[in-house]
């Protein structure tokens, strides 16, 4: 999937050097600055979390922050909205199975049960 | 796919069907369907199906949108660690404050 390199409303964007970050172990090349769900959609990756009931996969859907469908877990902290979190050099992103867990701790929760 | 079977709190993964069910169970405003059945009680707080809820309820219950009680609205409006809320301001380094 391409990047829009000249919006029709935004103008032409910005571009920041390449970098790589750690995606489930993957290395995938991003652009230092854009938003991390971002890049992994560019990279073809649309799954970047499932969630806590019924297990099922959940991606980009709002793109503004608010609706937390693309909490992945970033740099070993869990919830982290990659939808309004820039690309670092180096950054590990996981892919968050449920409520997700910091590396030290047990699961928050399964489920409702 | 069955229209009941749609999703309408993406976080708590609550159906259009739980809430319409809600709703004939007795549960007429936005608390009770909250309380009910944790739709808007999940990781975005109801930012995103807070006003589907609202709508089902009033087609469900034949009340005009300004009948119906709205949900209490409590601070953080944001998602906000813990850890940021206990930090003493005087410890804070500026760098790190909430915009």
């Amino acid at each position: 999937m391409r990047r829009i390199e000249d919006h029709p409303i935004l103008g032409k964007s910005e571009r920041g050097r390449k970098v790589t970050l750690f995606f489930d172990g993957q290395l995938i090349e991003a652009l230092e600055g854009e938003p991390v769900a971002t890049a992994l959609m560019a990279a073809g990756h649309r799954v970047l979390r499932y969630t806590h009931q019924h297990l099922e996969p959940r991606g980009i859907f709002c793109a503004l922050g608010r609706c937390t469908d693309c909490m992945m877990i970033v740099d070993g902290q869990p919830n982290v909205r990659t939808c309004i979190t820039p690309v670092r050099d180096g950054m590990t992103v996981e892919t968050q199975r449920g409520q997700g867990q910091r590396r030290d701790q047990q699961p928050l929760r399964g489920g409702m049960d | 796919m069955k229209e009941d079977d749609l999703i309408i709190c993406r976080c708590e993964e609550i159906t259009l069907g739980e809430i319409k069910e809600a709703v004939k169970l007795g549960m007429t405003t936005m608390n009770e369907i909250k309380r009910f059945t944790r739709a808007g009680m999940g990781l975005c707080q109801g930012k995103t199906c807070r006003h589907l809820v609202a709508n089902i309820v009033c087609c469900e219950t034949k009340q005009p949108p300004s009948a119906l009680v709205p949900s209490t609205y409590r601070p953080p409006i944001r998602p906000v660690s813990l850890g940021i809320l206990s930090k003493r301001l005087s410890d804070d380094d500026p760098k790190e404050r909430l915009p």
